[in-house]
């Protein structure tokens, strides 16, 4: 048994870089304005949300995040992720047109792989926005993502992604997570 | 009566854009409109235990909305009276009690000073705690969703609603079993909170601003564009009421859904269900005009609701707080709810690909006025000038056309007729006039 123990955790190390090479790539994609190749490394089924970040006593931290059936700030399938991404280039997506300028910050990932093969990930990220001539937003948060093999790729069939704002500082949620 | 602020000229509609950016008229708007108008604050269903509270604001002021150990609706300034802290630091909770954190006067959520650490010894049994209790408004709701008032003077919710509330009934009064609220998303947007409120009743900005998303729209949900004729020749009315502005759109069929967000071609047969089988019900309410031939459009209540219960709190003249919620009829079938939040949250609020579009419009024209040179200029708002009046069918002035800038002339017109009056006596109010067929009232 003991002997079993390096190749498990070199086939641990294998998925981790394969996964942090994954997230590498997705950031390029997004900060480089590939959002069709982006919106590629989703499952058809995807469900991608942002729940709503309450300010709550630690009595109440339960209710800190707010749940599915609530209003969320994105709550969206791969439809609404398409529409998002296809009115872009219509010249009228005022809100991106001048586009942002961004830059995604991934790291802190951890990965598990579930007992059907497929793989939950965590990631923390910052996400700096520039817009227009002086307008800056941060966004600090975390993503958990599910994936599974599709064709020989992992593609990410459910995204959580978790702001640490309350009130958000910005204009808009115009740019990609 | 001295008349301070002329902002717009209805003959003209020349609008003084001072308003937007200076920042004595924003002290003045705090106290004058803040402090007097009949403010959404929130909905029933946000506190549905004896004790919960929900956090909310009164213009710049923090609110205690909360449903008290008697289970009556109150609305506190979260204020300690002893040095003015807050006393409530989070969003929703459930207590019967509010504890200050800096000295530990604790209040019931009944307002009252209950107890004060070495009251007898420190302050040797002299403090005035009956005289120290938190500051209370009025509280009044209508159909569901709460309104609070500092101003003892002022009417009656029902009366400041007035014939406004003839044509809320059709979105937010239709059913016995009434709504709840979801949400809020809350963001702080770069404009002043009349710029979201005015663009409320702007018809005109639709087919321009959101275009990118009407296309997308179209092409990948089969919602059919907004023709031309539809936007300049629709019959539907856009009408003012004691500065609330509506619009109200004609249905085809009484089974068309009533939404525009979250509707689609493969939901679309199950709404059409849902509203032909509440149909009876929503009839014995309203009345079968208002129950089977109409739809509320955009609309915003005096001075800071936005599209039902979606709220601009100022924050200085340059700032808003947006506060953006969904009120779903609370029978309806989770799939159709599940439509009508993904729909609402995808396409207005923070992330919403039709509200997204609409900021830098909103912070353009409040910046418009922080320059000498382009403060020299009005802004226009003279479509549609006397093309306005009394309808047989609808309540309040409307206009002839659905794309026109009287509602929002009638807008900054009760703007000022709040800023230029020293008390709510020289505040015009207009009549009830409507008819109110059917059973609904203010409160069921």
């Amino acid at each position: 048994m003991a002997g079993q123990q390096p190749n498990r955790q070199n086939a641990q190390h294998e998925l981790w870089l394969e996964l942090m090479q994954f997230y590498i790539s997705e950031s390029w994609l997004l900060d480089d304005r590939k959002f069709d190749e982006w919106l590629d490394i989703f499952t058809e089924d995807v469900f991608y949300f942002m729940p709503r970040r309450l300010n709550v006593g630690r009595q109440d931290i339960s209710q800190e995040l707010s749940s599915v059936g609530d209003l969320a700030i994105f709550e969206d399938d791969k439809t609404y992720l398409s529409m998002r991404v296809a009115r872009l280039d219509t010249g009228m997506a005022w809100a991106e047109d001048p586009p942002s300028r961004t830059r995604h910050i991934i790291g802190n990932l951890v990965v598990e792989q579930l007992p059907n093969g497929d793989i939950r990930s965590k990631t923390a990220f910052i996400l700096y926005r520039s817009h227009h001539e002086t307008d800056e937003n941060l966004f600090s948060g975390s993503r958990e993502d599910h994936l599974r093999k599709e064709d020989g790729r992992w593609k990410i069939y459910k995204r959580v992604i978790v702001l640490d704002s309350n009130v958000i500082l910005a204009k808009n949620l115009s740019v990609f997570f | 009566m001295e008349k301070k602020y002329n902002a717009i000229d209805l003959a003209t509609g020349k609008l003084n854009s001072e308003i937007f950016s200076n920042e004595v008229i924003y002290q003045e708007e705090l106290e004058r409109i803040f402090g007097r108008s009949w403010l959404m604050i929130g909905h029933e269903s946000l506190i549905p235990k004896v004790n919960d509270f929900f956090h909310t604001y009164m213009g710049e002021d923090p609110v205690i909305l909360t449903r008290d150990a008697n289970n009556r609706l109150r609305a506190f300034l979260n204020m300690c009276r002893h040095r003015g802290n807050r006393i409530v630091r989070a969003d929703i909770g459930n207590s019967n009690n509010y504890v200050c954190g800096y000295h530990g006067w604790t209040y019931s959520n009944q307002g009252f000073l209950e107890y004060v650490p070495g009251e007898e010894e420190a302050y040797y049994g002299a403090l005035d705690r009956d005289g120290l209790g938190l500051i209370e408004a009025r509280v009044e709701t209508y159909a569901g969703i709460v309104f609070a008032n500092w101003d003892k003077g002022a009417p009656s919710l029902e009366a400041y609603l007035g014939d406004a509330r003839w044509c809320l009934d059709v979105a937010f009064n239709r059913l016995d079993s009434g709504t709840e609220a979801l949400g809020p998303i809350k963001w702080i947007e770069p404009l002043n909170w009349k710029t979201a409120v005015d663009n409320c009743s702007d018809n005109y900005h639709v087919p321009t601003t959101h275009l990118s998303t009407i296309l997308v729209q179209a092409r990948q949900l089969g919602i059919p564009r907004l023709t031309h004729e539809q936007q300049f020749e629709s019959p539907s009315k856009h009408l003012s009421i004691n500065g609330h502005s509506m619009t109200m759109r004609f249905l085809e069929r009484p089974d068309q859904p009533r939404q525009t967000h979250g509707v689609t071609q493969e939901n679309r047969a199950l709404f059409e269900e849902y509203y032909r089988s509440t149909l009876p019900e929503a009839e014995r309410r309203l009345g079968g005009l208002r129950a089977g031939q109409l739809q509320l459009g955009n609309h915003s209540l005096f001075p800071n609701g936005v599209l039902g219960l979606r709220l601009a709190h100022p924050r200085g003249p340059l700032e808003t707080e947006f506060w953006h919620f969904v009120i779903l009829e609370k029978g309806m079938p989770s799939e159709l709810k599940r439509a009508l939040r993904m729909g609402s949250g995808n396409y207005n609020g923070v992330s919403g690909m039709f509200e997204q579009d609409d900021m830098d419009n909103w912070r353009g024209v409040t910046r418009s006025s922080l320059t000498p040179l382009s403060r020299k200029f009005p802004q226009d708002l003279s479509m549609g000038i006397g093309r306005a009046g009394s309808d047989p069918q609808f309540p309040g002035i409307v206009s002839e056309r659905y794309t026109s800038e009287n509602n929002q002339r009638h807008f900054y017109r009760r703007w000022e007729q709040f800023m230029n009056a020293s008390n709510w006596s020289e505040i015009p109010i207009e009549p009830i006039t409507a008819a109110f067929e059917g059973t609904a009232t203010m409160e069921s």
